[in-house]
């Protein structure tokens, strides 16, 4: 028991001063790095409060993906003014901040022995939602509208970075020992993504972390140079992109006008709907982040 | 329901296609807007009774699922959404001055189309915060097609409109946290009065009225509003911000005690007041044209503010009709008035208000369709703006101890002539005009005009509605 509150109260303490750090330190990579591993250790938090789920989807895009975006932004900035924050603005931060921090405790400390109602029924109904893992069955089934609505949220994304017309980034000529190393950590990336998302249906899992573990793969590939440009207009591409959505739509409306409901899975077929989905937004969100990291964004017209 | 769920899936069916087949035919987007438009009228068509259609998505029950409710409000709000999308898409695919040709204009919009027709329908806090992150980015990448000029308004805007989603869902997660539900039906009835409940709704409220530019949060709008393209600008200001109102509208006059309600009802008229009053000044001053528009935009935004304060501070319902109308007002006349400014300023090849000189002599249709969509603004009989302000007012003036309230209207009503007639003076100095940089476009002139004409066609169609809409509710 002592030795478990040690260890929440070190992973509390290193997150808070990683945060604080990551805001004040002087030099933007700095900060960068510091965020990666921020991500890291809130990665960690999450799997000691027990949401593994969230806990995978932070490490491998809170940590991973938004920490190679944040790089690439870095490397395609100019040089960095040196701006610090008068000690007057930096008062006056902490002491809003300390203000909120018990308005918010104030609001949180009650929560603490309420008993939510659905946990029970998401368990109660688990085994009618086709798979065995509540996460997956809260968003593929009981919520699925939600992840559509997110899938579609992440094509957007990709859409609006598509409307800056930002000029390619330039890799420089891949160093050897990288891509030895991608060569070796592509299959695995593979094998691991794959393992995810057949993990989803029963364990923590899923789509969003499969997807986002391929993705880094075939960035990794792409800056060692051993995949050919990542490029929108390629329709086999924007298929892979809009699969999810698109596969997804057809099911609610397929289920509402041929079935019993909007997002209602014919019975028995539950499983294998949510597998198909699963894996359609598996491809649709590893290639959706892969063109948002190292997507070549030069256009040719139709 | 089903043709609900149609005028939702047309739009997002469409935006795919188009993605897909890397078209950017805006033939294609009219038809579908089109058909949409009919199903949402049939949607409407369907309530007409007041019966209010409930699904249950994936047939799992409210606390289990997400709850769609099509009740009168909403069915309005659809064809609304319809009806604004064609006319922006007609004028975008005619004018030459849309800026919207070949971009990705067409398959965004179709997208916000859908995201909107998604939050009328949907009555749960947790789906709106995924329909408010939609309608954010939607927005955020059409304003980015302007071109550079308009990175740094649009990623204000973006790192705001983050900001305020993270408040919302901070609220949300209380609410979650506190009762187990979040279905808005199932959460009036459990809710009591106490502090925890007090902050998660002051953080929805916060998270809202800065997505929705309420005064004092309405800051971000002028510039990233102002740096769209014409097309994108109408659809922001007669649309997006009307999402997060409507979010807060609901969450408000369904949640709220009248204890509470009481309070937070003065603070929002008192809000909606000076919204009217500095976004009026604030247009009043601006050089730039378009700024001028969105700047109106913040004002008007002012008596929807007003008539929620007044909804909650009387727990009068009749305010809320005062509130969907000045919605729907404001949206058909600010489409006019943006599209109407666009055309001119790109024609008469500046951005300042002082360019419009002469403007009724070179460009008589288009500041036509500018003026006439002022009137409304204004409140001037018979448009649909005057009969908004009209159902706000009676309350106001049946009761005498009510009257000072009058007073912040009549302010407000000050603030739009000042702007408009600003505009109006101008173009009408005929001494020494501007003269257009090439000929001016007819058709698209037209086609400015349509939504103003159409606003001023609603005095005529605002009585059954108002009769409706008492009879069966919102």
């Amino acid at each position: 028991m002592n030795a478990e509150l040690l260890f929440d109260a070190a992973l509390i303490l290193l997150l808070l001063a990683l945060a604080a750090a990551t805001l004040h330190t002087r030099k933007l990579y700095t900060a960068i790095v510091l965020f990666i591993v921020f991500g890291l250790m809130l990665a960690l938090t999450w799997a000691r409060l027990g949401a593994v789920d969230l806990a995978l989807a932070e490490a491998a895009i809170g940590a991973g993906l938004i920490g190679v975006m944040l790089l690439a932004a870095f490397g395609r900035s100019g040089p960095e003014a040196a701006t610090r924050a008068p000690p007057a603005v930096l008062a006056a931060s902490v002491l809003l901040c300390s203000l909120l921090l018990v308005l918010f405790a104030q609001g949180v400390w009650p929560l603490a022995n309420n008993s939510a109602p659905v946990p029970e029924l998401v368990n109660s109904h688990l085994a009618a939602s086709g798979v065995s893992h509540p996460v997956t069955a809260v968003l593929l089934n009981f919520r699925a509208w939600d992840t559509l609505l997110e899938l579609v949220v992440l094509l957007l994304a990709l859409l609006g970075v598509r409307q800056l017309h930002s000029p390619n980034m330039n890799l420089p000529a891949a160093w050897p020992l990288l891509q030895a190393w991608s060569r070796l950590l592509a299959p695995l990336s593979i094998v691991i993504g794959g393992y995810l998302l057949w993990r989803g249906s029963h364990a923590p899992g899923g789509a969003f972390q499969a997807g986002a573990v391929l993705a880094a793969g075939a960035i990794v590939l792409r800056l060692a140079g051993l995949l050919p440009p990542l490029r929108w207009n390629w329709w086999p591409m924007r298929a892979c992109v809009l699969g999810g959505v698109a596969l997804f739509m057809t099911i609610a409306a397929a289920g509402y006008w041929l079935g019993s409901g909007w997002l209602d899975y014919p019975p028995g077929l539950g499983k294998t709907l949510i597998t198909l989905i699963e894996i359609a937004a598996t491809v649709s969100i590893a290639v959706s982040l892969s063109l948002l990291v190292v997507g070549d964004t030069r256009e040719i017209t139709p | 329901m089903s043709a609900a769920l149609l005028s939702l899936t047309i739009p997002l069916a469409t935006a795919m296609l188009l993605l897909l087949f890397r078209t950017r035919a805006g033939t294609v987007v009219i038809v579908a807007n089109t058909a949409s438009l009919v199903a949402a009228m049939l949607a409407l068509d369907a309530v007409m009774t007041g019966a209010r259609e409930q699904l249950s998505l994936g047939n799992w029950d409210a606390p289990l699922g997400i709850r769609f409710e099509l009740g009168p409000l909403t069915a309005v709000l659809l064809v609304f959404t319809a009806l604004i999308h064609l006319l922006v898409t007609i004028y975008a695919q005619a004018s030459r001055h849309s800026k919207t040709r070949d971009t990705d204009f067409w398959p965004l919009s179709c997208l916000l189309h859908a995201s909107l027709a998604a939050l009328w329908l949907s009555r749960d806090l947790f789906n709106w915060y995924i329909t408010l992150e939609l309608l954010g980015l939607t927005a955020v990448a059409m304003i980015i097609i302007s071109g550079p000029r308009s990175h740094l308004p649009a990623l204000r805007y973006l790192l705001l409109s983050l900001a305020a989603s993270l408040c919302y869902l901070l609220g949300v997660a209380f609410l979650y946290g506190r009762y187990g539900v979040l279905d808005i039906r199932m959460l009036a009835e459990v809710v009591v009065d106490d502090p925890g409940t007090r902050l998660a709704m002051l953080l929805l409220t916060l998270g809202l009225m800065l997505k929705a530019a309420l005064w004092p949060l309405h800051q971000w709008l002028p510039a990233a509003h102002a740096a769209a393209p014409t097309a994108v600008s109408a659809l922001l200001s007669a649309l997006v911000v009307k999402g997060p109102l409507f979010i807060l509208w609901m969450v408000w006059s369904t949640l709220a005690e009248p204890g509470f309600a009481r309070q937070a009802g003065v603070l929002f008229a008192f809000a909606g007041i000076a919204a009217l009053v500095s976004g009026g000044w604030a247009a009043l001053r601006t050089p730039w044209l378009k700024v001028l528009v969105a700047y109106s935009t913040v004002a008007q935004l002012g008596y929807a503010l007003l008539a929620l304060g007044l909804l909650l501070y009387w727990q009068d319902p009749e305010m809320s009709i005062a509130l969907w109308l000045f919605v729907l007002a404001h949206g058909l006349a600010k489409v006019s008035m943006f599209l109407g400014a666009g055309e001119m300023q790109a024609t008469l090849g500046s951005r300042r208000v002082s360019a419009l000189k002469g403007a009724s002599q070179t460009m008589p249709l288009a500041m036509f369709a500018f003026a006439v969509a002022g009137g409304s603004l204004i409140g001037l009989p018979p448009s649909g703006g005057f009969i908004a302000k009209w159902v706000l007012l009676q309350p106001l003036l049946v009761e005498p101890s009510h009257w000072p309230w009058a007073l912040g209207v009549l302010l407000g009503t000050l603030a739009s002539a000042g702007y408009v007639f600003r505009v109006v003076t101008i173009a009408f100095n005929r001494a020494d005009p501007s003269s257009p940089g090439h000929d001016p476009d007819t058709a698209a002139q037209w086609l400015a005009m349509l939504p103003a004409l159409i606003v001023w066609a609603m005095a005529l169609l605002s009585e059954p509605l108002i009769l409706w809409f008492q009879e069966v509710g919102l």
